[in-house]
């Protein structure tokens, strides 16, 4: 919470009135869009015509973006990944820069393994950090670092992410870009909404649940560390004893569990809050796409995004990443990667077929840093054991 | 054909060194290919499960042997080695924990297995798993090969060729399929409630969907391995017993069948292999609940716990290499029978429907069967493909044109991933053939140990997949130093195309080989006698009579290249390279369309490589002889 303050301290009325207006700017009209389009493309012109005042940002070079597969790659009719539209946005306010992307072949894990055997880490900035992730990062590298502190100064709309999507670093490596609620998600026909986690635990849900395994899932992992909130690290283990006496099911991937789910193997799953938007989209009857928040809590999980330690292009990294939080991008990357925006909601405009099928839970749950270090890989390899022995 | 005089003088120049060297060549070539893909990057993982704190150790093993939780009722044994009485009981424990009970699929009852209990452990249920598969996958592969070997029906090539068709798809289409086909709402559901049957086989019992599911994948390499010995059985041995007397069946037995079964057992035991190293099918089919040796592989190497993963992986290859080896010993105990070569006489399936014998009626009902297993998933993927929430559409067909046009230069596209499959497929398809013979050739004639030197050829069977990605990842990316300034990196399409034959040359070998031995020596040494060099006699005497099973393992390796997902992703790091595999998994979204799209496309083109492979494979076969 600590650099959640300082942002708000630092957050001054000059910076905030500016960035309260952009926001108009860029979530509705083009005309507004326009306005800061040329209040940007000015300062482009600035670093460009060598007019030189060490303060100015360097905005030119190619900035390399390392992220996950489906941020360039997701297959839908209607929306396609947000990667192509933020190189091509990026790139039009800034004519002197390029992005690339790459995608690490073993995600995060490879950057980590490079920086222990001493090879480059090619990338500038990293999007699709989670707060496991820099648990991971520290317990393997030490005092080595993979990501350095972000200087949320240097982000005009940095102050815009809402406060509960704060990851806890002690190091503050990490600011979000959007976020997940994991809840579950459950066909009306065959079952009624859970009150309580509790509840699973009883003759109704005997049979009915799939979630994932916490070992390497999102949203097993999340499902694992909202019962671990719940039931505390002593007693969530009992809890799932009796979870899978209740013949719970526990798949692979949310893939498998999901497709296990559509084809009406089940009539609940774990998954995220914002499942009715893709059943509207693609006119799936609702029925079979209700939204649970158990305890009316969901458990909540951001997708930060990181400067990789040692870039030579820190100005246009963090140009990239306040670009990453202006409306428009954050809508596009709320539709296409179907999660909620970072930002708080005066700062982006989303359509109703969005706002009205995307639920968030009264109360969202997360366990931050402090919580997880030293803690995460122990609670899910005791899990995982209790299961896979059962 | 008239040749001109300088061509032909390159052509006997050519010729005279592959005569004099092109074995040695080969030994050498095969030797750094497997030196710089598989020994190095493998051995830097596996490096790690001898060390603590920069110590060699064993430590990590005697941890994982005395973990209940690993080897269950065993894990006394080691810790007190000396306590016999226990450990009797706690064999007798292991083993009980394991067996088969009747269920029954509305009034129809199957074998189904026993889940175990704790007292097996991981490695224990992982073993019970595999054996069961195994039995499935021979007991479905094996009539298969007696219909394609015995049987003359149109499109019997044809079907020959596509049999192993479903050895090139990704797990996760092969689970999407199963689900679609076997699930609740699935296909055979659909039918069966028809009459009033109706079942979840996953819910009721996903142990036996599993193994299913691993018949589906290896039941066809069965079925390829053993036809390809089938058509080589001499004919004239055959009808010599018969003409001596022995009935049809006797002479089946006595002569036949010693010819099948290393083809057999050698199948099996690449099955077992297999399914012993089983990771994504388990999860999605199973779930965690039936959790694998790999399945803990896996999470210790994504955790970055390299040294578990490598312990763990040490021991599943061990154990993977000791059943080659025993198997090995076997093979060689059972060389020289009969002698390869001639045609099999087939007959007619369907000469006329008043023929119909019990014979064939079985054949018809096995049909029906394997249509079930093996067709329904297949069907229901493409159908997949062609529907949405609402009905038949080409949406999704539309995405892979769209993308295809209008993707951006950091997209897959899928028809730069089919032609990236195909070279690499044709790539592999070069180099594992010629490795895979080499190989087969050195240790059915290297002296002492050569049973040894031909169970480490089965490494890259053996060893895990996750961490022969580790290993390419953190060897051949990354880099590793050499003494000096040098730093030894490869990656791109000469590292994917050596990391597919690597992957792929075992199941040349495993074809190839038992029928190597088969061959009549005297063949062999009366071209040696005649002049001919070594090289010489391979090429014009054995490999003629071995080519079913050299085209075998070429369809296989094609098999391989084209089916590969892991080792492509790690060292084709552009998505210019990507292949069809690669991209069916980067099109997964929510709706299952797109991907099944790619997959579909993904069957069509490897169904027609396949028949592309074997037939032209058969005609230079043919020419050859």
């Amino acid at each position: 919470m600590r650099r959640r303050r300082f942002l708000q301290a630092t957050g001054s009325a000059g910076a905030l009135g500016l960035a309260g207006c952009l926001v108009q700017d860029d979530g509705n009209e083009s005309t507004d869009t326009t306005i800061s389009e040329t209040t940007t493309g000015t300062d482009a012109t600035g670093t460009t015509s060598e007019t030189t005042t060490t303060a100015e940002p360097d905005l030119e070079g190619t900035i390399t973006v390392a992220t996950y597969e489906s941020f360039l790659n997701a297959p839908s009719e209607s929306y396609d990944a947000p990667g192509a539209f933020v190189k091509q946005r990026f790139e039009e306010e800034y004519p002197d820069a390029t992005v690339e992307f790459t995608v690490p072949s073993n995600g995060l894990n490879e950057y980590i393994q490079r920086r222990q055997q001493g090879a480059s880490v090619d990338a500038d900035v990293y999007v699709g950090l989670n707060v496991d992730d820099l648990v991971r990062i520290d317990e393997n590298l030490g005092d080595r670092r993979l990501f350095q502190a972000l200087d949320t100064d240097r982000m005009e709309r940095a102050s815009h992410v809402r406060d509960d999507l704060d990851f806890g670093d002690p190091k503050g490596r990490a600011l979000a870009y959007d976020t997940g609620y994991i809840s579950l998600v459950y066909d009306e026909r065959d079952v009624d909404a859970p009150a309580m986690l509790d509840a699973l635990t009883t003759e109704p849900y005997a049979g009915k649940l799939l979630a994932q395994t916490a070992q390497g899932t999102d949203t097993g992992q999340a499902f694992l560390l909202w019962t671990i909130a719940e039931k505390g690290p002593d007693g969530y283990l009992d809890y799932w004893e009796q979870l899978l006496e209740n013949d719970v099911r526990i798949l692979g991937s949310w893939w498998d569990s999901y497709s296990a789910y559509l084809d009406d193997q089940r009539p609940m799953v774990v998954s995220y809050s914002t499942d009715q938007v893709y059943a509207n989209r693609d006119d799936q009857n609702m029925q079979k796409h209700q939204v649970a928040f158990p305890n009316d809590e969901g458990y909540a999980n951001p997708e930060g995004m990181g400067l990789v330690q040692g870039t030579e292009e820190t100005d246009l990294a963090y140009a990239f990443m306040d670009f990453v939080l202006r409306g428009e991008v954050q809508r596009t990357i709320a539709l296409a990667n179907v999660q909620f925006p970072a930002v708080a909601d005066e700062h982006v405009d989303l359509p109703s077929e969005f706002s009205d099928y995307a639920h968030r839970p009264e109360n969202p749950v997360s366990l931050g840093y402090d919580q997880l270090k030293g803690n995460l890989s122990g609670w899910i390899d005791e899990w995982s054991r209790l299961v896979a022995s059962n | 054909m008239s040749r001109a005089p300088v061509d032909s003088a390159v052509r006997t120049r050519v010729r005279r060194f592959v005569d004099d060297h092109g074995l040695a060549v080969g030994v050498a070539g095969t030797a750094v290919v497997l030196l710089l893909v598989l020994y190095v990057p493998v051995g830097v993982v596996f490096a790690e499960a001898f060390g603590v704190d920069g110590r060699l150790s064993l430590a990590r093993f005697a941890a994982v042997l005395t973990d209940e939780f690993y080897v269950g009722a065993l894990a006394g044994v080691l810790d007190s080695p000396f306590a016999f009485g226990e450990h009797a009981a706690a064999v007798a424990g292991f083993f009980a924990g394991f067996g088969v009970r009747t269920a029954t699929f509305g009034p129809v009852p199957y074998p189904a297995p026993v889940l175990p209990s704790v007292e097996t452990g991981l490695f224990g249920f992982t073993a019970w798993q595999a054996l069961l598969s195994t039995i499935a996958s021979v007991v479905v592969g094996l009539p298969a090969a007696y219909v394609l070997a015995t049987f003359e029906f149109r499109g019997r090539r044809t079907l020959r060729s596509v049999t192993i068709l479903p050895f090139v798809l990704p797990g996760i289409l092969v689970a999407a399929g199963f689900y679609a086909a076997f699930g609740e709402s699935g296909l055979l559901n659909d039918v069966l409630g028809v009459v009033g049957l109706h079942q979840s086989l996953l819910e009721t019992n996903p142990l036996f969907v599993v193994i299913l599911a691993h018949a589906f994948y290896n039941a066809p390499l069965v079925a390829r391995v053993t036809t390809g010995a089938w058509e080589s059985v001499d004919a004239r041995m055959v009808e010599t017993a018969r003409s001596l007397g022995a009935d049809r069946r006797r002479a089946f037995r006595d002569v036949v069948v010693p010819q099948l079964l290393p083809a057999v057992m050698a199948s099996a035991l690449l099955t077992f292999v297999f399914t012993f190293m089983t990771f994504p099918i388990v999860l999605a089919l199973g779930g965690l609940q039936l959790a694998t040796v790999e399945v803990w592989v896996f999470t210790a190497a994504s955790n970055l716990d390299v040294p578990t993963a490598a312990t763990l992986a040490v021991l599943e290859t061990a154990i993977s290499l000791g059943l080659t080896y025993a198997y090995l010993r076997y093979e060689a105990g059972r060389s020289g029978l009969g002698s390869a070569g001639g045609d099999v006489d087939r007959e007619p399936l369907l000469p006329d429907l008043a023929n119909l014998d019990a014979k064939r009626l079985g054949v018809l009902a096995y049909g029906a069967f394997a249509g079930v297993l093996f067709l329904a998933p297949l069907v229901a993927l493409v159908a997949e493909s062609l529907t949405n929430g609402s009905g038949f559409t080409l949406q999704h067909y539309a995405f892979l044109l769209d993308r295809q046009t209008t993707g951006a230069a950091f997209q897959t596209k899928p028809l730069d991933a089919i032609l990236n499959s195909l070279a690499f497929a044709a790539g592999t398809l070069a180099v594992a053939v010629p490795m895979g013979v080499v190989v087969a050739v050195v240790s059915s004639t290297a002296g002492r140990g050569r049973t040894l030197v031909d169970a480490l050829a089965m490494l890259p069977v053996a060893v895990s997949g996750i961490v022969f990605g580790v290993g390419l990842l953190t060897g051949l990316v990354f880099g590793i130093d050499l003494p000096g300034p040098y730093t030894l990196k490869v990656t791109g399409p000469v590292a994917v195309v050596a990391a597919h034959a690597v992957a792929a040359y075992p199941f040349v070998v495993r074809n190839v080989k038992p029928q190597l031995a088969a061959v009549d020596q005297s063949l062999v040494e009366s071209a040696r006698a005649l002049g001919a060099t070594r090289v010489r006699a391979l090429l014009d005497v054995q490999l003629p009579l071995v080519w079913p099973g050299v085209l075998a393992g070429a369809a296989f390796a094609f098999a391989i290249s084209m089916g590969e997902f892991d080792s492509t992703v790690i060292l084709a790091t552009q998505s210019s390279t990507a292949t069809m595999p690669v991209a069916v998994e980067r099109y997964l979204g929510r709706t299952l369309g797109p991907a099944m799209a790619m997959g579909s496309v993904l069957l069509a083109v490897t169904a027609v490589s396949f028949v592309a492979v074997d037939r032209l494979g058969g005609y230079v076969g043919e020419v050859g002889r």
